[in-house]
């Protein structure tokens, strides 16, 4: 008897444990606090959250931001990490900055959340694998590692973020001048080639006639262009060359991968070396060429100041006819109150190298930002922030904030009938993304960063060559990845 | 508890006995300074001797002097005492100049004098950070008034950051508009504390300006110029703001200083242990101009006295 009444209460706990398991979590007041960069994206995201999320385990959730402006987001975050306060939940962080952050005991390792949770799975399968290698994987895992894997989530690699803001860089230009009849015959007249005025145009644009409009279109203050007095000086061309974060890096990377170059390939640790890569002659050749076009620039290009921000507002003041520059800036371009060119922007794939095949390589350095979570979460907040996670990356979440100026890095979302037409720069965007690598992602990445950044500074001012500073910048991180055993002869 | 008439007094009184009250006032400041100064420069300067890095979980280990080692033959470190050094001299010499020929016109009256005085003392009661964004506005190429102005006179744009000497003209230039005033101050204080009769005498005398300047005028001032100086040097030589908003240190690291330096160890590349080495480095340096400091002032009280 007195075994019965054992074996039915261990029944009845079994059956009572199973079901509790099946039942929603208890519902509970959950606060997740967000370290977000000040723009639009996070601000809208902030906003859509209020307005829309609801908790599918019945939790009361208050998203809290706290908007850091972008000149101290690195530090700002960086500190709160490092003192030990554990403020954050989540973070929107720099892709770069994942091995340090990693590293450092901070970021959550979510590869088994999304093994287990077959909406995680089907969100990586669904996002474009150049995000998922570039925000996601560390130790860093190449695009073309991940596909060679054949299912997403890959065995034996680490995950760690998701797409809060996927961006890419696309040419803005001003149609009036560009479309403009006159202009475009003189343009033909002189250099045999059409002047770029539709997408399709831009498409067919490479550095070689970058360099061209930017000859084209210098002209003087008192001179005519597009059948008008310049009260001011005008120039055809810029894109970003400052000395400030990565703000020359993110275009230099690009000329130097599309004709073949590389940078030091941390995939390959430890046995890439970043003597004979990062200073290769065609290395060299790429970056003389990056330089060369630095002429038709606004004169600030000479100071080395001119980064993402200063390119975007010299468009916006009339004064350049084209810049390249992040999908994430296109938004204030098209406000008529901070914008004098804001009814005669268009956007196009930014140009590349022309291939001996005749065809255009692209290949550019990825923008925008993951999230991520922290590792001092307890199960119910981790749980919640998955939550959030698969809310703003939902089909419905995206094509709004993608209507409301942000980016989708969904393939589905992407593929949308109506998504090229929710932003001008769209179309760009889907054709941009595919060409996207990125830079290091080590914890030594801001000291190579920093001292490479200051060796283009110093060609791009003209103070040595282009060789001379890639062979300064192998050279240092030949030693300090020696240093720390990233690179082994 | 019990007053020498047998009554017994509250704790408030007892604590505020006058015996107490000064240990007291000063309490909450010398704990405060405990917290926030002395316990992080003894913590930093233990720091040093180890290889800590404030992102790293590693466990730290004891390296003894190998953060100095390092710091003292790193060739960029003298590099950027160099361009310290530069900067440093540059602007006080120029803020010595400016603010002296400043102090000379303030010393006499003239209309508007008081307003006038106020405006030119302005600079120096903006933060470092407006002061920054205001000098790489008007150095701006593109559209900056000083490019602007020159634009009357050339065809071409001004671009003034574009080369090192440039750059350290810019920073020179914005850091002794802000501080040049300060050096004003001090010697108009001086300026005006030379009895009349003295100038009365040497005119009686028949003595040249000059000589009036130089046997008159300057002993007076000298100490206080000397406090300028020095007063100036110190904090010069810690100047980060100014620097980091108008060139982030470039071109290349033509103008990147020792603070700037510094500051990129610790709070960019998080090389915690290394960039302490540096600090306590700099702070000496600090120490020693700080105690010509103060000899200078003693020197001063003594002469007035």
């Amino acid at each position: 008897m007195k075994k019965r009444n054992y074996i039915s209460g261990l029944m009845g706990a079994t059956l009572l444990s199973v079901g509790l398991s099946t039942v929603p979590a208890l519902s509970a007041d959950i606060t997740i606090t967000m370290a977000a960069p000040d723009w639009p994206p996070t601000r809208f995201m902030k906003e859509h959250f209020d307005q829309t999320y609801t908790s599918p385990d019945g939790h009361t959730t208050t998203l809290e931001m706290d908007f850091i402006p972008w000149p101290s987001f690195y530090e700002r975050v960086a500190a709160s990490l490092t003192s030990g306060e554990q403020k954050y939940q989540m973070i929107v962080t720099d892709s770069q900055w994942l091995g340090a952050f990693v590293e450092g005991g901070y970021y959550m390792d979510l590869t088994d959340k999304i093994n287990a949770d077959p909406e995680l799975t089907a969100i990586m399968q669904d996002l474009h694998p150049a995000l998922v290698s570039s925000y996601s994987t560390y130790p860093h895992r190449t695009r073309a590692q991940l596909e060679e894997a054949g299912v997403v989530p890959a065995p034996g690699v680490s995950y760690y973020g998701f797409p809060q803001f996927p961006d890419t860089y696309v040419t803005f230009y001003r149609n009036d001048v560009f479309c403009n009849e006159g202009e475009m015959a003189a343009f033909e007249a002189k250099y045999g080639t059409n002047l770029p005025c539709s997408y399709e145009d831009w498409q067919d644009t490479d550095w070689t006639k970058w360099g061209q409009i930017g000859e084209f279109f210098k002209r003087k203050k008192g001179e005519m262009l597009a059948g008008e007095v310049l009260d001011d000086d005008f120039y055809g061309i810029a894109y970003q060359a400052g000395k400030g974060y990565d703000f020359s890096s993110m275009q230099i990377n690009a000329f130097v991968w599309q004709q073949g170059g590389d940078i030091w390939d941390e995939s390959k640790a430890p046995t890439a070396q970043a003597e004979g890569v990062v200073n290769s002659d065609v290395a060299v050749k790429a970056f003389e060429e990056y330089l060369s076009l630095l002429q038709y620039m606004p004169p600030v290009a000479k100071t080395g100041q001119m980064d993402i921000f200063v390119e975007q507002d010299l468009f916006m003041q009339g004064k350049v006819g084209a810049i390249i520059d992040w999908v994430g800036l296109g938004e204030p371009v098209l406000d008529p109150s901070a914008s004098k060119v804001h009814d005669k922007a268009a956007f196009g794939p930014a140009p590349g190298s022309r291939q001996a095949d005749g065809s255009i390589d692209r290949t550019g350095n990825i923008g925008g930002q993951p999230f991520v979570l922290t590792t001092w979460n307890d199960d119910a907040v981790v749980d919640e922030a998955l939550n959030v996670v698969k809310w703003w990356l939902s089909p419905d979440t995206q094509l709004e904030a993608v209507a409301n100026g942000g980016q989708s890095g969904l393939k589905s979302v992407m593929a949308d009938p109506g998504y090229n037409e929710l932003r001008p720069w769209n179309r760009a965007h889907v054709e941009m993304i595919d060409w996207q690598k990125d830079v290091w992602h080590v914890p030594e990445f801001f000291e190579l960063l920093t001292q490479q950044q200051e060796e283009f500074d110093k060609a791009i001012t003209g103070q040595i060559t282009a060789k001379e500073a890639l062979d300064s910048i192998a050279a240092f991180q030949q030693e300090l990845l020696e240093d720390v055993d990233l690179i082994q002869n | 508890m019990t007053d020498h008439t047998g009554t017994r007094r509250g704790f408030g009184a007892w604590l505020m006995d006058p015996k107490r009250r000064g240990a007291l006032l000063v309490t909450p400041a010398i704990v405060i300074l405990f917290v926030m100064n002395i316990f992080p420069l003894l913590w930093s300067f233990g720091l040093s001797f180890f290889n800590y890095k404030a992102t790293s979980q590693r466990v730290p280990t004891f390296k003894g002097l190998s953060n100095y080692e390092k710091v003292l033959t790193d060739e960029r470190t003298w590099e950027r005492f160099q361009t310290t050094a530069l900067i440093v001299s540059s602007s006080v010499i120029l803020q010595l100049i400016v603010g002296f020929l400043l102090a000379l016109l303030f010393a006499k009256a003239f209309p508007m004098r008081r307003i006038v005085l106020m405006l030119v003392l302005t600079p120096m009661m903006l933060s470092f950070v407006s002061v920054g964004v205001f000098f790489k506005l008007f150095y701006e190429p593109t559209f900056g008034i000083v490019s602007y102005v020159l634009n009357f006179f050339t065809t071409e744009h001004f671009v003034m950051l574009a080369t090192p000497a440039g750059a350290i003209a810019g920073i020179v230039i914005a850091d002794a508009w802000m501080w040049s005033p300060f050096v004003m101050l001090l010697v108009l204080a001086g300026l005006v504390s030379v009895p009349k009769y003295l100038y009365e005498a040497a005119e009686v005398d028949r003595a040249s300006k000059w000589r009036t300047f130089w046997t008159i005028t300057f002993p007076y001032i000298k100490s206080l110029l000397l406090l300028a100086v020095l007063f100036r040097t110190i904090e010069t030589f810690k100047l980060f703001d100014i620097v980091y908003i108008i060139t982030e240190g470039g071109p290349g690291s033509a103008t990147e200083t020792i603070a700037v330096f510094l500051y990129r160890n610790a709070f960019q590349f998080f090389k915690t242990s290394h960039s302490s080495a540096l600090a306590y480095i700099v702070l000496f340096i600090v120490i020693v101009l700080t105690n010509l400091y103060l000899y200078s002032v003693n020197r001063r009280a003594e002469e007035v006295d």
